[in-house]
């Protein structure tokens, strides 16, 4: 009696509107676990991309530390790996940063190449003259970097795309992209490959891929966004076509088509490439998230990121009426849901670049 | 829209009955002075758009000067959540860095010499706010390309009088002002206190799903979202022989407030606090028939952060936390003359010069001169026309520019009430030294900046005859060389001259005297804010703005009722994004209970819709109530 008094007396008091329900998520290793330079000033992991391989998931730490002027390396790049599984996994560290902790930091890509390695870009501290910029190979079935390849002086790479023979990657100062031996590991001699697309202030390469054989690489300006195909072997353009402004991220479609989002108007483009011309079109716009970062398939469902709004979303491409958003998630406040991977078509695993987690966006319907 | 909470229809009920028995109560043959439009334009920008908001008309209510200035129309508030955060001004479309602010004629500016704060002036210390619309440069100085606001505090007196007032409310919310002016020496003095706070811990609602339109919202309590201020006036005017007289001012103002951050990201240890005074010393007179004065003035501000990070909070005091203090000051001194001639004309010529200073956290110390020189003549034409050309030099570093300006009116007889009127202005603004030079966090400065440039027109018409007014005004502007913050990669953003765009709109308003002493108010202002560049419409400007208010002001009772709507305005640089229309209902009703002293009652955001928020994801209150008790001798 007294309890359901005391129950209808929190009703009655309580606000129009129900708390907001927790959300589940695992916390990443931070701190000592990500050897700090300096143990007085460890870093946060401060996750980035998910990539898939030998029955793992993979993401990346760039292991960082807030100042109050711009975040710092605080230690070497990490991989964080582990099973997904509906209890708690069990996640494993890998060190990109060798022996001397520099060989590898901020890694802000993974990506597994056909053959099954992974591929991990190193930013370093951006100012494109570090010995920390690399691309670092690892292999996911003893989860140890194998083999490392170097990035000239004033380059800072950005995206990568791995082909049978070359490890394409863009280039965040010059708007280009250039390509990797992937035998010898060294930098192709080539000159890089200019990318363009119209401008007011800046631009630059927010990824490259490997999607049916080609490389696409996308160029993204504050007021455009141009997706690029490159032959392989050479790097040589292929095609181009326009898509919306500012675009974050592009992902290939099992029907060979090629999803691009774009941050800048917020819009979800598909991609239809016949012969040697790409075609481009605007399917959705998602107009009430911010920050949209990332975009993966599976099958014929999108999944999209929008940090700033702390979401993801679960986009049905043959929904009536056209492609259309069926659900949506949320990973908390301050969460900054920075990129997302598909495990089936109801399921997914995000990072929160904000909240130093992974979480888990599930659409299934309880039975 | 969520429904409204099921407490609004009894507060509703609540201030109708009061508001009913208010109109009823007034004695027969009473007079009341009608307040509000009484005074038609300012003197600095004659001709031009213009809104005089009398503040003695929000008597009863809590309001901020932001508050106060959105009954006119051409104004919005680009603000950063509920009491006590900060706010800044936008007029025709402009940013708040192209919109003036001006103390008794010194210009106002923010740390880093950018916008000025509304929410650190005082509203209770104001006595009228003269809102100027237009690229006004030649008549306020240069930055003036969206318009002025001119704030004119309360005036010493040569009389004992004196006020007091004392509120409090929802949200821990509380105000006290006192002033009082007096007989002083051979003039006249004034001192004014005022005092706010809030604990800012009011409750929102948001969707956390918002793709899916129909998904619940969900509650939620703002946290760090506290404010103390304390803020004080001094004015003295000294009469020192029979065409002399001698004028100073004195204004400071403190805070403490939590910076709460977006509802996406809250960050619940930044804190600021701030420090500002302003002082000017005015020596005045006339000889021959002309009037002079000299006058030297400055200001101190500082801002201190504590626990902000540029991408998020952290714990002030630690290592990678330290305590970010900027300080920025400005003296000038200048001299102006206005000489008669004719029977009604007059030319006015100012002279002024002094400089700025910056230094601190982010930005180093840094220092500019400036320096006006301005001509303007008030000239009558035959047939009831009057023009009004105005021309000043600015030199603000090493940037100078000249803003001619030209006005024009129309009256068909002196005393008619018709008035039709015209303008052209062209000016620039000369970058701040936060633009030029503030490196911190995300963001980069770029001393390569050049002066943004504007021109407009205008046309409009006013009616006024026995305390109603109808005006109503078209303009045309255009900006080029705009001051943009644009993402610089890989992280960090950075101001260019890149942006160019054209802004139309249509301001109306009309102040109509009722029947039992109510005063009807409605404004309305249309924006067409366009990129020039791609066709896109501007960001956070809202397309449509009404505001509309009946109050009724007797010497027994007292109330009023508004209406404020906002259409949607976009939020991103595509129109593909926007910030949802608003609509908020505020109501109040007071008693003069014995003698001097008044009680009233007012509620904010009747409909208690919490899911309203601020540009940039700041939740805005729901339902507020608010007791206030104030006595006037």
């Amino acid at each position: 009696m007294k309890k359901t008094a005391i129950l209808v007396l929190i009703a009655a008091c309580g606000g129009k509107y129900q708390a907001p329900p927790p959300v589940a998520s695992i916390a990443l290793p931070e701190g000592s676990q990500l050897k700090p330079y300096h143990p007085d000033q460890p870093g946060l992991a401060r996750p980035q991309v998910l990539a898939q391989a030998a029955g793992r998931v993979y993401v990346t730490l760039s292991n960082q530390r807030d100042t109050s002027t711009f975040p710092v390396n605080a230690g070497p790049g990490f991989l964080a790996t582990f099973v997904p599984s509906t209890g708690a996994p069990s996640i494993t560290l890998i060190d990109l940063g060798g022996s001397d902790g520099l060989q590898c930091q901020n890694p802000g890509f993974v990506r597994a190449s056909a053959d099954g390695r992974l591929y991990a870009p190193c930013s370093g501290n951006f100012s494109g003259s570090d010995v920390s910029r690399a691309i670092v190979e690892v292999d996911p079935l003893a989860n140890a970097v194998i083999r490392r390849a170097a990035i000239p002086d004033g380059r800072v790479p950005n995206g990568v795309a791995v082909t049978p023979t070359r490890i394409w990657t863009g280039d965040s100062f010059t708007t280009t992209v250039f390509s990797i031996d992937r035998t010898t590991l060294a930098a192709d001699p080539t000159a890089p490959v200019p990318l363009d697309c119209p401008k007011n202030v800046f631009s630059y390469v927010a990824d490259v891929m490997t999607i049916g054989g080609d490389v696409y690489a996308l160029c993204a300006s504050d007021i455009s966004g141009v997706l690029y195909r490159l032959a392989p072997d050479t790097g040589a353009v292929k095609g181009t076509v326009a898509v919306g402004p500012n675009p974050t991220e592009l992902t290939g479609l099992d029907d060979g088509r090629i999803a691009v989002v774009s941050a800048g108007d917020n819009t979800v483009w598909l991609v239809t490439t016949t012969g040697s011309t790409l075609s481009a079109q605007k399917v959705l716009t998602l107009a009430n998230v911010a920050a949209l970062q990332d975009i993966r398939a599976f099958g014929r469902i999108l999944f999209t990121v929008a940090s700033a709004t702390n979401t993801a979303q679960r986009i049905d491409l043959d929904a009536q009426g056209g492609p259309k958003v069926v659900g949506e998630a949320n990973f908390g406040q301050s969460s900054g849901p920075y990129n997302i991977l598909p495990l089936d078509d109801m399921q997914a695993i995000v990072s929160n670049r904000g909240t130093n987690t992974i979480a888990a966006a599930n659409w299934v319907t309880p039975k | 829209m969520p429904p409204p909470s099921p407490a609004f229809g009894r507060h509703l009920a609540l201030l109708i009955l009061v508001l009913a028995a208010a109109s009823r109560a007034q004695d027969p043959g009473e007079t009341i002075e009608v307040e509000g439009e009484r005074r038609s334009g300012s003197a600095q920008a004659p001709a031009s758009a213009t809104t005089v908001i009398d503040s003695a008309q929000f008597g009863g209510e809590v309001r901020s000067v932001a508050e106060m200035l959105l009954s006119a129309p051409g104004v919005s508030v680009h603000a950063l959540g509920g009491p006590g955060q900060p706010a800044t001004l936008s007029l025709r479309g402009a940013s708040a860095d192209q919109s003036l602010v001006l103390l008794d004629g010194i210009p106002l500016q923010g740390p880093g010499g950018g916008a000025v704060d509304l929410s650190t002036l005082p509203a209770t210390l104001l006595e009228r706010m003269v809102v100027s619309r237009g690229v006004l440069g030649a008549q306020f100085g240069a930055g003036a390309l969206g318009g002025a606001v001119e704030l004119l505090p309360r005036s010493a007196r040569s009389t004992w009088s004196g006020g007091a007032e004392v509120a409090g409310g929802s949200f821990g919310t509380g105000r006290f002002a006192l002033d009082a002016a007096m007989p002083l020496g051979n003039g006249s003095g004034l001192f004014a206190v005022q005092g706010d706070r809030t604990s800012g811990d009011f409750e929102y609602a948001r969707q956390l799903t918002p793709e899916i339109s129909d998904s619940p919202y969900y509650g939620f309590k703002r946290d760090n979202a506290d404010a103390k201020r304390g803020s004080a006036l001094m004015r003295v005017s000294q009469e020192l022989g029979d065409d002399l007289g001698a004028d100073f001012l004195f204004q400071g103002s403190t805070g403490l407030r939590g910076l709460p951050g977006p509802a996406s990201a809250p960050t619940p240890r930044s804190r600021e606090l701030d420090q500002g005074a302003l002082g000017g010393l005015r020596v005045r007179g006339t000889s021959g028939g002309a009037s002079w004065s000299l006058r030297a003035s400055g200001r101190v501000d500082r801002v201190e952060l504590r626990g902000v990070l540029p991408f998020g909070d952290c714990q002030d005091g630690t290592p990678d936390c330290p305590r970010q203090d900027q300080r920025s000051s400005a003296g000038r001194g200048e001299g102006e003359i206005v000489l008669p001639f004719g029977e009604a004309n007059a030319v006015k010529m100012l002279l002024a010069g002094g400089g700025e200073w910056v230094s601190g956290a982010g930005i180093g110390p840094h220092r500019r001169g400036v320096l006006a020189a301005a001509f303007s003549g008030d000239i009558a034409l035959p047939a009831g026309v009057a023009v009004h050309p105005a021309l000043r030099f600015d030199g603000v570093g090493g940037q100078t520019g000249l803003s001619p300006a030209l006005t024009a009116q129309w009256r068909p007889a002196p005393d008619h009430p018709l008035s039709l009127r015209a303008g052209w202005g062209r000016s620039f603004r000369a970058p701040t030294f936060s633009e030029l030079y503030l490196e911190v966090g995300g963001i980069a400065s770029n001393p390569d900046l050049r002066p943004e440039r504007a021109w407009s027109v205008d046309a409009g018409a006013d009616w006024r005859v026995a305390g109603l007014t109808l005006s109503a005004t078209a303009f045309w502007s255009s900006y080029r060389q705009l001051i943009l913050y644009q993402l610089f990669p890989p992280a960090r953003v950075k101001p260019f001259n890149v942006g160019e765009s054209r802004i139309a709109g249509v301001e109306l308003q009309a102040v109509v005297p009722l029947p039992s002493r109510f005063l009807a108010t409605v404004s309305y202002s249309f924006l067409d804010a366009v990129n020039r560049a791609d066709g896109h419409k501007l960001a956070y400007r809202p397309p449509h703005r009404v505001f509309a208010r009946l109050a009724r002001r007797g010497d027994r009772l007292e109330g009023y009722g508004e209406v404020s709507f906002t259409s949607a305005l976009p939020r991103n640089a595509f129109d593909t994004a926007f910030v949802g229309r608003q609509v908020l209902l505020n109501a109040g009703a007071g008693v003069r209970a014995v003698g001097p002293l008044w009680i009233d009652v007012e509620a904010k955001n009747l409909l208690d819709d919490r899911t309203y928020e601020d540009l940039f994801q700041y939740p805005l209150p729901g339902l507020s109530i608010a007791v206030i008790a104030r006595a006037r001798l």
